[in-house]
């Protein structure tokens, strides 16, 4: 059964870079999103991160943080589940 | 492909001066060799609140910005130090340098919509209230190259001298911080909840952010009989590897390349290292590793770890510090930091000039630049 947080973290990731060419389930839950895989630099990831604290009420407090977070998608819905509210998140 | 490290002859550096929030050189030097640390938290946004950052504001000074902006009278204690003279005028040209000059004017007119806001607002209009303030001619440039800037001013007054264009040149820095820069680096979460602990190895880096203004008078080395105690930059270099606008090159080679002529005017000499050192943590590995490789005797310290990042104006308030130093013949230690280091060239304690017959001074930007001076007396 997919994970509707995996899906709506896809969704955000491919809206919020504006990565035309990219459809959201083209992007493996274990895919690295920094550095390769899908390459992201620390631009992309500033405004990944300014995109999740507005829409799950989490807070990322150091680079090295978001470093881990944005590993894979898996990694960040792990993460946003950690932190978010519980009415942020779906179920 | 990058182009060669831009490596100008010696120029004679006759006159420094910088302003910190813990006061002048003289005040700040001898802050730091107490391991007073300037840095403390501020709401990152100003009256907008926010996360508490590590900021190092000039005494009195509001992160919020004024109409004037509030940090001009604090140039005067800096002006009063620079040597009288024709500043501006065709044989005495000013190079005025800074990454951030008027940003948080203009950032005040967005929030306020006060049009007294603008006339400080761009880089043209905050230097032109700065040449006005302390009456200068028009001779006056403007140079922005990131957090390498003041390093630029220097270079640029150094190929200004060498062509026989100027008598002398006044180099002048100024970053003041604001919302709008304090909340860049916040956004990037390196100016976060931590103090910075330069060339540490922790797991989380911190940067903090510091108010800097400073100044430099050079004289061709031939223009007259030396005087005691003179210093030379007896080498510059600039470099910008091109690789990435927030990341450096993993194998360290954009550091190494810069640092390469400076490596070679410095051999033979026994020198000691004013880094770059924000606290961040790649970089500063980087660094660190690279700076351990070229010179292996060296001791290294950032004093960042106090005055936080006085971003385009740290070479000059730096190298200010650092003749400082010499004129003391005590170096104040990598404040805020603690073993273990990334290298063990890292010095957390004062230490005796008495040593050494040389100093290098290093910064690095955005943008992947570097750039390098080699300090020694003439």
């Amino acid at each position: 059964m997919s994970d509707p947080l995996r899906a709506q973290l896809k969704q955000l990731i491919v809206r919020t870079l504006k990565l035309d060419d990219l459809q959201p389930e083209d992007i493996g839950d274990d895919d690295p999103l920094i550095g390769s895989g899908l390459n992201l630099d620390s631009i992309d990831a500033l405004e990944l991160v300014v995109t999740l604290e507005k829409e799950f009420g989490i807070k990322i407090s150091s680079s090295e943080e978001s470093r881990a977070a944005l590993a894979s998608v898996a990694h960040l819905a792990d993460f946003v589940r950690s932190r978010a509210p519980a009415d942020r998140v779906p179920a | 492909m990058p182009s060669a490290p831009f490596s100008p002859p010696p120029i004679r550096l006759t006159a420094t001066g910088c302003l910190t929030a813990l006061g002048d050189a003289a005040s700040t030097h001898a802050a730091l060799l107490s391991h007073q640390r300037a840095l403390q938290l501020h709401p990152v946004l100003g009256r907008d609140g926010g996360d508490s950052v590590p900021l190092a504001l000039l005494p009195q000074r509001s992160l919020d910005e004024t109409a004037p902006p509030n940090w001009l009278a604090h140039l005067d204690t800096l002006g009063a130090q620079i040597p009288a003279a024709d500043w501006g005028s065709p044989r005495l040209p000013v190079f005025v340098t800074s990454s951030n000059f008027g940003v948080g004017s203009l950032y005040a007119f967005q929030r306020t919509r006060d049009p007294a806001h603008l006339a400080s607002g761009t880089p043209f209009a905050s230097v032109d209230r700065i040449r006005q303030h302390f009456g200068w001619g028009a001779n006056v440039s403007i140079l922005s190259h990131a957090c390498v800037s003041a390093h630029l001013g220097l270079l640029l007054a150094t190929r200004t001298l060498h062509a026989g264009l100027a008598d002398r040149a006044l180099v002048f820095t100024f970053d003041f911080v604001s919302p709008f820069v304090a909340g860049g680096f916040h956004a990037l979460k390196i100016l976060n909840n931590g103090f910075p602990a330069p060339y540490a190895a922790r797991d989380t880096g911190s940067i903090g952010l510091g108010d800097g203004a400073a100044f430099a008078v050079l004289e061709h080395p031939d223009a007259s009989p030396t005087a005691a105690n003179t210093l030379l930059l007896h080498a510059q270099s600039l470099y910008n590897e091109m690789h990435h606008f927030t990341a450096n090159r993993a194998d360290g080679s954009g550091f190494a390349t810069c640092l390469e002529p400076v490596a070679a005017a410095a051999r033979d000499r026994r020198l000691w290292i004013k880094g770059h050192g924000t606290g961040t943590l790649e970089a500063g590995r980087l660094e660190a590793d690279t700076l351990a490789q070229l010179f292996p005797d060296a001791p290294l310290v950032s004093w960042k770890g106090s005055l936080g990042h006085t971003l385009g104006s740290c070479g000059l308030v730096e190298l200010a510090l650092a003749v400082e130093s010499l004129r003391d013949g005590r170096v104040p230690g990598t404040i805020g930091s603690e073993p273990p280091f990334f290298r063990d060239n890292v010095a957390a304690e004062p230490f005796s000039t008495a040593a050494f017959d040389a100093v290098l001074l290093t910064s690095n930007a955005f943008g992947g630049a570097h750039a390098a001076t080699l300090l020694t007396p003439a």
